[in-house]
């Protein structure tokens, strides 16, 4: 049998692309190309530009593989000239998957920032999937202005879950925005679950991820069940490159999500 | 392991033969330093067994600088021929050693790398002369190998001792059988005798053996102490890319006609962009800490992994280093 060229990536056609804020798109694929499970991610490849590292944004049960991705830089200034039925590239999963085992029976605490719901919409998928396996699903999220509030058509329907109790803040309201206002540890100064046993999961950028998680910490939440996504420059996606090391840990291979007891010693670990 | 004699005027047959069956390189001097060549029956062959490891890095053979390792749509790939390397240090062993953990040790396994290494004998040869640059004992490597090769030549007053490493090693003298001899026990006595006057020379090169627990001194290291030579390093990347264990690399995609090709190249992590990610957070922003990650790379997270360090102590470094600093003055000092 042929090797596996680990480095060749499936091409795969864009289904639908819905835009969600104005630098924020979600990108459905025809199909599936890879199997995942919620927390892996995969290197998404502009033919001829190159690729970059996304974890999807549905619900590892879905039959196809979306993505929800913010424009910051040459290949996704070029993802987004794309259109409906222009082919990708997928390689993955890479990484290891959120311990869903260890959030069984337990009230789970999740939070993000910006696109940083991207991938917490998919783990949020999935435990919805078998919501009676888990005791309660909390959101926080925070956005810069309600207009960069992502998946705003799906939100609505979030709320009226039983069992999922979800806040929203943004940092600068507008006339039609009823919500909180503040960055995203504004909202939690209440933390409504028992801390002690809870596993809390964040995602967002840098900054919002060094605070959150100060904030978590001071909460009372146990170093080993705070997961933080550590997304870095994960070139290769393999856990040979090298661009993605943090510490001892190749955030390709040990990551995407590490606890905060993996990288609390590690200088400026979100930078 | 079993070791056999081949006469020096038999040296120029046994190539030949080898180098039916693929293509060869060997070492031969050139203003002073060793380089790796291509047998051509056409030019003449002039061995040389006896300096310290080629100029270039041998890394090429195994992890190119430029390597197209996918093609679209279509992914083809070109059968690879088969190669002998003759010559080769110690110090380049330990580089492949280091890959072939990373590229087929850790899964998942590269294949293009795998095919590379089992397409290609490495006939090893001991290091009897080491310079002022070497310091492979400092990282307990012996000057010569013991393990790594298929075969390993020690130049004894017999001639060329021939020590079987691998059953490849042990297949390729059995296809060859009618240009050796068994080796006599002085030719071993003499090889001892050889690969002891290299340690010593080298215990003289480097006297003072790094402390103890070197990687716990560098996971521990106070970055302060290593400013002079961070202050001193103009970042030309020499160190790294001339390393024989370094492997970081980076893909890039580049349209040829109709084809695009996945092209991996070399990186280095002293490269200011190196980790930066795309919303451009950079985790290694500042020199002093991608200098700083030079060293945790190779001597405290490699040997957190693996429990050899990602060094071999083959001078690259120091030599080709613009600003002369010296990575064992900086370790010494830790």
């Amino acid at each position: 049998m042929e090797p596996i060229n680990p480095y060749y990536p499936i091409p795969v056609k864009i289904k639908k692309i819905i835009p969600e804020t104005p630098n924020i798109t979600t990108f459905i694929l025809d199909g599936k190309p890879i199997d995942f499970e919620a927390g892996q991610f995969a290197e998404l490849t502009i033919p001829s530009v190159g690729e970059a590292p996304f974890t999807p944004s549905s619900s590892p049960y879905d039959k196809d593989l979306e993505f929800t991705i913010m424009k910051v830089g040459r290949v996704t200034d070029t993802l987004f000239s794309l259109k409906e039925g222009e082919i990708v590239g997928v390689r993955g999963p890479f990484g290891k998957p959120y311990p869903l085992q260890n959030f069984k029976g337990k009230e789970v605490f999740i939070v993000g920032g910006g696109v940083g719901l991207a991938p917490l919409r998919s783990l949020f998928l999935a435990l919805l999937h078998k919501i009676k396996d888990y005791k309660k699903i909390y959101i926080r999220y925070g956005a810069r202005t309600p207009e960069d509030i992502v998946y705003k058509h799906l939100i609505p329907e979030w709320h009226k879950i039983d069992g999922v109790d979800m806040l929203l803040t943004v940092d600068v309201g507008d006339d039609s925005w009823q919500g909180r206002v503040g960055v995203v540890t504004v909202i939690l100064d209440e933390i409504p679950v028992d801390v002690k046993t809870s596993p809390t999961v964040v995602c967002g950028p840098p900054l919002m991820m060094k605070f959150t998680t100060q904030k978590l910490v001071e909460s009372g939440f146990k170093h080993e069940n705070i997961y933080l996504s550590m997304e870095k420059n994960m070139s290769c996606g393999l856990g040979k490159c090298n661009h993605c090391r943090v510490g001892k840990f190749y955030v390709c291979k040990d990551g995407p999500v590490l606890t905060w007891k993996d990288v609390k010693d590690i200088e400026e670990p979100f930078l | 392991m079993k070791s056999y004699l081949l006469s020096p005027d038999k040296l120029l047959g046994f190539v030949k033969k080898l180098s039916k069956d693929g293509s060869l390189f060997y070492p031969t001097l050139e203003n002073g330093k060793t380089h790796l060549v291509r047998f051509d029956e056409n030019t003449e062959f002039e061995p040389n067994f006896g300096k310290i490891r080629t100029a270039e890095n041998i890394k090429h053979f195994f992890f190119p600088s430029r390597d197209t390792v996918a093609k679209f749509p279509k992914d083809k790939a070109k059968p690879l021929e088969k190669r002998y390397l003759l010559g080769v240090k110690n110090c380049d062993l330990r580089g492949i050693d280091v890959y072939d953990r990373v590229f087929t040790g850790w899964e998942p396994v590269d294949p293009l790398y795998k095919e590379r290494r089992d397409k290609t004998i490495v006939i090893s040869a001991d290091c009897p002369e080491p310079e002022d640059s070497c310091f492979c004992n400092l990282l307990a490597l012996n000057p010569y190998a013991d393990g790594i090769s298929d075969l390993n030549i020690t130049e004894v007053p017999n001639g060329l001792l021939f020590e079987v490493l691998t059953k490849r090693g042990e297949e390729i003298i059995n296809a060859h059988k009618d240009l050796f001899t068994e080796a006599k026990e002085e030719d071993e006595k003499e090889r001892t005798k050889v690969r002891d006057g290299a340690v010593k020379k080298l215990n003289a090169i480097n006297s003072k053996p790094f402390k103890k627990d070197l990687a716990a001194r560098v996971g521990a290291a106070n970055r302060e102490r290593i400013r002079d030579a961070r202050d001193e390093c103009v970042e030309c990347h020499a160190c790294l890319h001339g390393c024989p264990t370094c492997y970081c690399f980076l893909l890039g995609d580049y349209k040829r006609g109709k084809e695009i090709e996945r092209v991996r190249l070399w990186d280095a992590c002293y490269y200011a962009a190196y980790a930066r990610v795309g919303g451009g957070a950079n985790p290694r922003s500042r020199i002093d800490e991608r200098f700083w990650n030079r060293f945790q790379c190779k001597f405290d997270f490699f040997f957190g992994y693996e429990k050899i360090y990602a060094c071999s102590g083959c001078g690259r470094c120091l030599l080709g280093c613009s600003a002369k600093i010296d990575i064992r003055e900086i370790l010494w000092n830790l």
